[in-house]
Order: structure tokens, then sequence, then C-alpha cells
């Protein structure tokens, strides 16, 4: 009898000694960590570019063309920066009617081109001429190919370019986004 | 010759559209801060939340949405890997009108459902805040959430073991003891 008994105490206390480690980290605090310098934003002096009316496949470059508008970087934080079109809606029916985003910047029928081009930067893009095609697709804008990010109070000054269709229906008034977005590098 | 001129011009006048033309200049200047969250610890089965703050830096108010992002592999930081599931992201709202020169915060929720191969992962996914605008540039700003989950998970299953082991000797115990008892018991 005793030794039965004996027997299921020292179990016991084998089993609560091996499993303490376990059960002890089951009680691990969750920790939330807000990293250094906390603040991102960026900031853009322009965000308009009213063309009026255009015709069938003709291309058009903001005014200056590559130093039109200026993003500076404000919050307190290094930035990697990013660019991202989409399609062009027609106003009074966007789901009736639209220019597709190119996917390599050129036009066709019903669909639409757009560049962009930073200051100063004269070999980039897929006519080593700077621009780079605007697509659906979230891409770099600066940095690009591993270069530095933009640090607080930097600025990149750029400019763009729009493509129309080789053939699209007139008289709709059409409306599209460029987004620009940054992330803490 | 004149009237071809004339039809010409006609079928460009038809051709011609207007393209975004707007008529307020509608410049967007916000922060959003924490820049670069880590929650660490978070065991699976198991839910955290954090505040983002929205500082609206503009002499109008504007409305922010909020939305997560699944940021491709070079972007993201080193050894993590993508977050597996949008929806256990939750914003206390997806849509917040902030007053001219102030700020309002939405509450993230990060919840991770209790399976084990959920546990001690290490993923990253971008939380974006951008404000409406009809204009033709927008800006939107990502907050970079990282998120490592305890492996605890696995020490729970232990845990469960253990605790069949040691019921499992108890029950032995009492049955050999009965069994030994009843054996030396006189017929």
């Amino acid at each position: 009898m005793k030794v039965v008994i004996t027997s299921i105490v020292v179990a016991l206390i084998l089993a609560l000694i091996l499993s303490l480690p376990a059960l002890a980290q089951e009680s691990g605090t969750i920790t939330i960590t807000m990293t250094g310098v906390n603040e991102i934003s960026i900031s853009l002096d322009k965000t308009q570019w009213p063309l009026g009316n255009v015709p069938l496949d003709t291309e058009y470059t903001t005014s200056p063309p590559i130093e039109w508008c200026t993003l500076t970087v404000e919050g307190n934080c290094n930035v990697n920066t990013f660019i991202l079109g989409e399609d062009a809606k027609w106003v009074d029916n966007p789901s009736a009617y639209k220019w597709t985003l190119s996917t390599d910047g050129t036009s066709g029928e019903n669909v639409y081109g757009l560049w962009f081009r930073i200051s100063g930067d004269t070999t980039r893009g897929p006519l080593s001429d700077g621009y780079v095609p605007i697509t659906k697709t979230q891409d770099e804008f600066w940095p690009y190919a591993g270069g530095s990010s933009l640090a607080p109070g930097n600025t990149k000054q750029f400019g763009l370019k729009l493509l129309t269709p080789t053939y699209f229906v007139g008289g709709r008034q059409m409306q599209t986004q460029i987004t620009i977005s940054a992330v803490a590098a | 010759m004149v009237g071809r001129i004339k039809v010409a011009g006609l079928i460009a006048a038809l051709l011609v559209i207007f393209l975004p033309s707007f008529t307020l200049a509608q410049d967007v200047n916000f922060s959003v801060s924490p820049a670069v969250l880590s929650i660490d610890n978070l065991p699976p089965g198991e839910a955290t939340e954090f505040e983002l703050t929205i500082h609206n830096k503009e002499e109008l108010a504007h409305n922010f949405t909020i939305a997560t992002f699944q940021p491709p592999e070079e972007e993201r930081r080193e050894r993590r890997t993508e977050f597996p599931d949008d929806s256990w992201i939750s914003f206390s709202t997806q849509e917040i009108e902030v007053a001219a020169n102030s700020q309002a915060n939405v509450t993230v929720t990060v919840a991770i459902p209790q399976e084990q191969k959920w546990a001690g992962e290490d993923w990253e996914i971008w939380v974006g805040v951008a404000a409406e605008s009809s204009d033709l540039l927008a800006v939107r700003l990502y907050v970079r959430l990282l998120v490592s989950t305890n492996p605890a998970m696995e020490a729970r299953s232990n845990a469960g073991l253990v605790a069949g082991i040691v019921v499992g000797i108890i029950l032995l115990g009492y049955g050999g003891y009965y069994y030994f008892r009843r054996k030396a018991k006189p017929e």
C-alpha cells in the first residue's frame, strides 16, 4: 500500500517538474514595441493636373516636365516611397466606361499610358531617358535598385507624362488617380 | 476642301474629352504614428490591440480610409514572412473623419487563430492610411506591422500531454492498488 502511494506521489512530482517550464511559457506577456522614431509623413505640393480637352493618341507632359511636383519627407523617419496608377473612369458613370491603364506606358484603343520622371534621373526606365511607366502594380518611386531611402527633410521633384488612347469615346469627362505611398525604411 | 476641314474639325471636337479638371486645390498633409510597430509573443488563440494615430495637418477636415496591404517579399524586413490572413486584422473603423489641425485614433486588433501551425512565426503586414481625394495625386502612408507569435502554442500541447500522463499514472496507480489489495485479501 505504502509503496503504491509513494510511487504515485513521486510520479506526480516528476510530471509537475517536467511540465513547469512549459506552463511558465504560457504565461509569457505579449509585448508591443514602437520602434525608435515613430511618425511617418510625406507631402506633395501639387495634386492636380487639369488637361481640359484632349485629342486621340497625344502625349502630354507636366510643365515644368520634371520639376512639376515636389515630394517632401515630413515625419521623423526615413522612408521608401512607391507609386501606383489606376484605370481612368468616366466621371458620370464609372462602371460603364473606362480607359485601361497600360502596363508599359504605351497607348491603344481605350488604353492610356502614364509615366513619371524624377528630376536628376536621366537613365531610368525602359527607354533609359528617366521616364518610368506608372502601372496598376505598386512600384518603387524612390529609392530604386537598392538605393538610399529618403530622410526627413529630403525632397524629390518629379513630373508626369500622359499618352491618350488611340481610340476613345469622346465627350466624356475622365478621372484617374496616382497614389504615392511611403513606408518606414 | 473647306468642307473636309469642317468635318475633320467636327470629328476632333466629338473625340475631345475632359481629363481631370477640378476647381479647388485640396492638398493633403497628414501623418500617421506609429510608423513601425512590433508585436511579440502573441500566442495563437489570443488577440491584442494598439492605437493608430492619424494627424490631419490641413486647414480642412478630411476623411481617411484604413486598410491592410501585403508588401512584396523584397520590401519586407529580414526573416519576415507574409502575414497569412488579412482578416485577422480588424479596425475600430475603416473610415474616419479627422477635423482640421487635429488628430484621431483608430484601434487596430490583431487576432491569431488557435492553431499549432501559427506558433513561433514572424510575419509582416502593412496598414495603409489614405486621405480620400478626387485629385490626380493622392498620398498613402503605411504602418509597418511586425507580428511574432509565441511558441507557447506548442507548450500548451505539451502541457496537455503531461496532464494526460499524470492522470494515466494516477489511474494506473489506483488500479494497481485495488488489484493487489483484492489479491492480498484472505479468502
